[in-house]
């Protein structure tokens, strides 16, 4: 017998989670005929007795001094606006597992459990529409939940597994190929023929795993076939990109790199004994369906990268950049099929908040670009760093014998590609569970997992260790065996249900699962630490020395391929692309000259991707661990902006790193090499600026890219060109990286393409973290020196954003000049000459000068002759490797002489007036009180989260 | 005598890295022990003199924040629990610690297996990560001893730090002097106004102490305030963070 128990605050007042959906109701629904909803918690305990049931309804699930309950009924009867949400039967609710093993610590047998909520709407007048519209738009995930109308006769999950199927493949024609192909596979007529011509060489048919398995092999998300590809760009034979970026990097040589493109992240020493590891991700289309689950384990998945590095390694912060179509977007702009951006902002946030926050890990790092095109597909970008042992950050190789181990979370259907999948050939059955494309996140299961696996790592047990990502089992099981062999008994992976086909356990891509190989002799000290973390750790496996890749499920075999094949057999893609410019506008003088400086530095602050993003910042912890040195904001009010995050990574190292990023969409759209260029200098420039050695920095690449045709390969060619010219001048290695090349939405004959994104992220090595400094201007009379040229280059910056205009002028770079800006920043931050510094970026000079003003709302007064530009020029130019810093009047002969023929110009001084001041070749062009323009700068997120 | 400290941990214990810092800085000796460990009987509370609870988001914080943390504790250890909240100790939870202090009945009154007040959601509705500032209030807590009267600055990293409990135990806590810190806005007044209290607590209530002035619970987080880099504008001489130490130093000599 099933008996339920609902529960709900004795004050309505408080209940937030009602409250919060009102009002995200409210905002993105515009509800009007609802005035309040109240959620209840409802409880199903199966197969309990009453004395019980009435222990866990007062020791663990109704806290009476502040909460109502009603037992074996609803909480408010009758009423008429009332639906309950419920996982699907098979779901796996994280909250039951908690729930069981608590009722066993109170002496309690349960059979089964469920929690859901029950959503009550209350009004005069209420409209169903509307509630419906709550329910499916805000509430329900249908992938996952359903309504729940009658108590359900058992909990208990039952189901069978499926059986292992053969494909006829050897006598399919092309068509019948293809055919296969689409619905489950998504490879090339040539791929397909290559595993045809493999089958019948052998003389069988293959299971449907072994074709699952070679299609997320060799899918672009696992084999990255286009940065691979032979390449013929404008007719000439180029260097694959991936080779070109790999080659720099060795050129570069530098000595901190321990180990660079080909783990699960990049590790860069700290000292003797430490390194830190990096890798950043993106998880564009999950997030674009669903932006909170899209999130949460796009963020689960690039920490256990980290984890996943090497022999173990702890994460110890993430960072998050996110471009999206404006919050503000009309209704009648969201294309078919999309979601709004501002419902994908929010989701998105909140999906890196609760899964990084309950990790303990900080986020440090992060930004937010704007832009009209993002609208279709966002770019969702996580990354992640670690620390590691540089005695544990490169793998060992499995040895014949050594055992498969599977730790962390069960396996279920979650992740098997997509609901599209029905492909009569591929299954013998419809599918049982209707819940496939989704991954699903579960933050507690990944802690738990990553507590014994750092434990495991101290004690020196794992040999080897990666994540489960895409491919689930077969891309990790496959990978880390590809050298010896492995043998798979797939009827040992723990499953959340047992409705599966045998196919399904071997590719699903359930979140929180991780693959280690381990010697036989110490599976005891596995087991022990397995127990006292409570973690799901199974040998699923042995690596063996014959080089085939064997599955078998209770014996009957799903899987038999050579490794040779399934890691070398696909040939390399030949690709051709061609340069096409876009063109743009430029604002014609008329335009330029009528604008008012103060109108437009207020616009300017008040830019989408200017704007203050303090109130995101503080949805995520950014102090966990303690590690904290300069974090994302500082001043006295805590809201003028860091460039970059200085965290010691161990309290008491003194060592520290330093995590930042840079990215511009929109020039690399005008010119995909100068707008690259633009993104590296602007990461390495944040960096510096809080105190980064510009010897001892590493980068990484993220380009998220429109579908790759004729035009975005060479586009693409052009940035790896930027990447590899930038990194070799500064001697600053790519040592990870990631692409992911589908960002372009097609419906009918609308086609959209995200600008093209290189996301940069860098991290430095200081020796010293009191040699760090932060941002925001610090004392009264000190002086405002300008370091860096100034060109007069506006295309595709935000004062011509503001004005309406695109622009052709890129930022030019003179990268060797910048390499001796940044030497000369960090010297004098290191002297303690420099005693605050931002980089000039989005907005130019000006609004880089109010950022710093913001934390103490001091007063500017900048004073300038300008030569050879327009006023708008020197004020809001972007031209990169360019810094604002603060010095004291009597360091300034020092300041010029680290400078030495560096342009180092004295633009003004710090004062108590709260107001900016700027005045040009003698007149006076801009003031402005401080106060309100920081106001201008905080209100557009104030809008979207206040 | 250095005190040995028990950081107690289960699966989503997140802060325990810092608060063992705090406690060494300060010159204690610091072991993390697993629930587990308690349950199996591999540890006993009785080998440490300070039991710290620290933040994270114990088992997920499912069902509510704290409660199986809470509940598993009682149920495996309480009678541990009751001895050493009866001994001669001392108990610091913090964030998911407090929580759980509160869900054990150990505050506000040290009735162990009675809840009497409740940490909830925030009046903002939100998780909030930011710093706030303390007022220490005149009480017995041994923890604060010598500090009444100062200001402190900590952050607050959490999503239910409200803190609500019926009018009379409320006032018996007032009464007996049991709040500790209270959140104040930058004239140093007890403050209910966002983002200075940024949990909407009643009367401004950011921690409390048992009636012995042992147990100690609050929400802000003063062990990521231990040292100067912790505080973000340490560059400026004055603002040099670290003055929470004190209260981890304060229970360390207590032994």
């Amino acid at each position: 017998m099933i008996r339920t128990l609902s529960v709900f605050p004795k004050d309505p007042s408080i209940d937030s989670k009602g409250k919060s959906l009102l009002a995200d109701a409210k905002e993105f629904l515009k509800v009007k005929t609802i005035e309040e909803i109240r959620c209840v918690r409802k409880y199903y305990l199966e197969g309990v007795i009453e004395s019980d049931f009435e222990a866990l309804r007062a020791k663990l699930l109704v806290e009476e001094v502040w909460q109502d309950y009603a037992i074996d009924a609803n909480f408010y009867p009758n009423h008429p606006h009332q639906i309950e949400i419920a996982y699907k039967p098979a779901m796996m609710n994280p909250e039951v597992r908690s729930l069981k093993e608590t009722a066993k610590a109170l002496g309690i047998t349960l059979k089964a459990a469920d929690s859901c909520w029950v959503y009550y709407f209350f009004g005069s007048n209420i409209d169903q529409a509307e509630v419906q519209n709550i329910i499916t738009k805000l509430v329900m995930n249908p992938l996952i939940e359903d309504i729940r109308t009658e108590t359900p006769q058992t909990l208990i999950i039952s189901g069978q597994i499926g059986k292992i199927n053969t494909i006829p493949i050897r006598n399919m024609g092309d068509k019948e190929l293809m055919a296969l192909s689409q619905n489950t596979l998504f490879l090339t007529l040539e791929e397909m023929h290559t595993i045809q011509n493999y089958f019948q060489k052998i003389g069988r048919d293959p299971y449907d795993a072994e074709l699952e398995t070679l299609a997320q092999t060799w899918s672009e998300h696992c084999g990255h076939k286009t940065f691979k590809a032979n390449l013929i760009i404008d007719g000439q034979e180029v260097v694959p990109l991936y080779r070109r970026l790999k080659d720099a990097t060795k050129a570069i040589n530098h000595p901190r790199v321990i180990s660079c493109f080909k783990d699960n992240s990049g590790v860069f020493k700290i000292n003797d004994q430490y390194g830190v590891c990096m890798k950043v991700e993106t998880h564009n289309s999950p997030s674009a369906l669903d932006p909170y689950g899209g999130a949460m384990t796009g963020t689960g998945g690039v920490l256990r990268d980290i984890v996943g590095t090497g022999k173990g390694a702890k994460v110890i912060a993430s960072t998050d950049i996110f471009c999206l179509g404006p919050p503000d977007l009309a209704e009648e702009k969201v294309p078919e099929g999309c979601k709004h951006p501002r419902f994908i902002l929010k989701g998105v946030i909140r999906g890196v908040a609760d899964y990084g926050n309950q990790m303990g890990v900080p986020t440090v790092n992060g930004s937010l670009h704007f832009h009209e095109d993002f609208r279709a597909k966002p770019t969702v970008i996580v990354g992640a760093y670690g620390l590691i042992s540089i005695d544990k950050a490169q793998k060992g190789e499995p040895e014949s014998g050594d055992l498969v181990l599977s730790v962390g979370g069960k396996t279920g259907r979650d992740g098997v590609h997509g609901a599209t999948f029905s492909s009569a050939e591929m299954t013998a059955e419809t599918e049982k569970v209707n819940a496939s494309a989704v991954q699903i996140g579960d933050p507690i299961e990944e802690k738990r997992a990553f507590d014994a696996i750092l434990e495991m790592s101290a004690q020196n047990i794992i040999k080897a260790i990666t994540d489960c990502g895409a491919g689930g089992f077969s891309s990790a099981v496959g990978e880390m065996g590809s050298k010896t062999g492995v043998s798979i008994d797939l009827e040992k992976a723990p499953l959340k249900y047992l409705s599966l086909d045998p196919w399904e356990i071997w590719i699903s891509e359930s979140q929180e699962r991780m693959i280690i190989a381990l010697s036989p002799e110490n599976l005891g000290k596995a087991q022990a630490i397995f127990s006292k973390y409570n973690v799901e750790g199974t040998v699923i496996g042995t690596f063996t020395d014959d080089q085939q890749l064997r599955v078998r499920y209770n014996g009957e075999t799903l899987c038999d391929l050579p490794m040779d094949f399934v890691h070398g057999g696909l040939a390399q893609l030949s690709l051709e692309g061609k340069t096409e410019k876009f063109k743009f506008e430029e604002p014609s003088a008329s335009v330029l000259q009528k604008n008012n400086y103060n109108e437009a530095l207020k616009t300017i602050m008040g830019n989408y991707n200017v704007c203050s993003k303090e109130l995101i910042v503080r949805k995520y912890d950014h102090n966990v661990q303690g590690t904290a040195v300069q974090m994302p904001f500082a001043g006295g009010n805590h809201q003028s902006p860091n460039n970059a995050s200085v965290l010691e990574p161990l309290p008491g190292m003194k060592q520290g790193v330093v995590i930042g990023h840079g990215l511009n969409p929109i020039l690399n759209r005008l010119d995909p090499f100068l707008g690259s260029k633009w993104a590296i200098l602007e990461a390495v420039a944040n960096i510096v600026a809080q105190g980064a050695d510009p010897e001892n920095i590493a980068l990484l690449d993220n380009f998220i890219y429109p579908k790759p045709d004729s035009k975005y390969l060479a586009d693409l060619s052009r940035a790896i060109d930027a990447c590899v010219e930038t990194s070799k001048e500064l001697g600053m290695p790519f040592i990870s990286g990631k692409d992911s090349l589908s960002s372009t939405y097609r419906r009918g004959d609308k086609v959209i393409h995200i600008p093209p994104v290189l996301c940069v992220s860098a991290v430095g090595i200081i020796e010293d973290i009191e040699k760090t400094i932060s941002s925001p201007f610090k004392k009264s009379g000190n002086k405002i020196v300008l370091i860096g040229e100034t060109k007069p280059e506006l295309g595709g910056s935000i004062y011509y954003d503001s004005l309406g205009y695109v622009g052709t002028q890129v930022p030019t770079i003179d990268t060797k000049l910048a390499f001796q800006i940044f030497k000369a920043i960090h010297q004098g931050i290191k002297q303690g000459i420099i005693l605050s510094c931002q980089d000039i970026s989005e907005g130019g000079l000006i609004s880089s000068i109010a950022e710093m003003s913001f934390g103490e709302l001091f007063g500017t007064k900048i004073v300038a002759s300008v030569e050879g530009m327009k006023d708008y020029e020197w004020l809001f130019s972007e031209s990169p490797g360019r810094f604002v810093c603060e010095v004291a009047e009597k360091d300034m002969g020092i300041l010029k002489t680290i400078c030495d023929s560096i342009p180092c110009i004295l633009v003004g001084e710090i004062n108590l007036e709260q107001r900016i001041v700027v005045e040009l070749n003698q007149k006076s062009v801009l003031e402005l009180n401080i106060n309100d323009l920081k106001q201008e700068w905080q209100a557009p997120m104030k809008k979207v989260f206040g | 005598m250095k005190p040995k400290i028990a950081l107690l941990y289960t699966e989503g214990i997140n802060r325990d890295q810092e608060s063992g810092y705090a406690f060494r800085l300060a010159g204690g000796e610091t072991e993390l022990v697993h629930v587990s460990e308690l349950k199996s009987g591999a540890k006993k509370l009785a080998n440490y003199q300070i039991l710290f609870l620290p933040g994270g988001f114990a088992n997920g914080d499912h069902l509510f924040s704290a409660k199986i943390w809470a509940s598993e504790s009682l149920a495996y250890f309480g009678d541990q629990l009751q001895a050493f909240a009866q001994d001669d100790k001392l108990i610091i939870g913090i964030c998911n610690g407090f929580q759980c202090l509160i869900r054990t009945g150990l505050l506000p009154f040290n009735h162990l297996g009675k809840i009497e007040a409740t940490l909830t959601h925030n009046a903002s509705n939100s998780f909030q990560s930011r710093w706030v500032k303390l007022k220490i209030e005149s009480s017995n807590c041994v923890f604060t001893r010598g500090l009444e009267g100062q200001i402190i600055r900590t952050p607050v990293s959490h999503g239910e730090g409200r803190f609500l409990a019926p009018e009379d135990e409320l006032n018996k806590i007032e009464q007996e002097k049991q709040v500790v810190f209270r959140y104040v806005d930058e004239q140093e007044n007890p403050t209910q106004i966002f983002p200075a209290n940024p949990n909407g607590s009643t009367n401004a209530i950011a921690g409390l102490t048992s009636p012995n002035g042992k147990i100690l619970g609050l929400m802000p987080h003063p062990e990521c305030n231990t040292i100067w880099n912790h505080y973000p504008n340490w560059n400026e001489e004055k603002q040099r963070g670290g003055e929470c130490l004190q209260l981890f130093k304060n229970a360390v000599t207590y032994f």
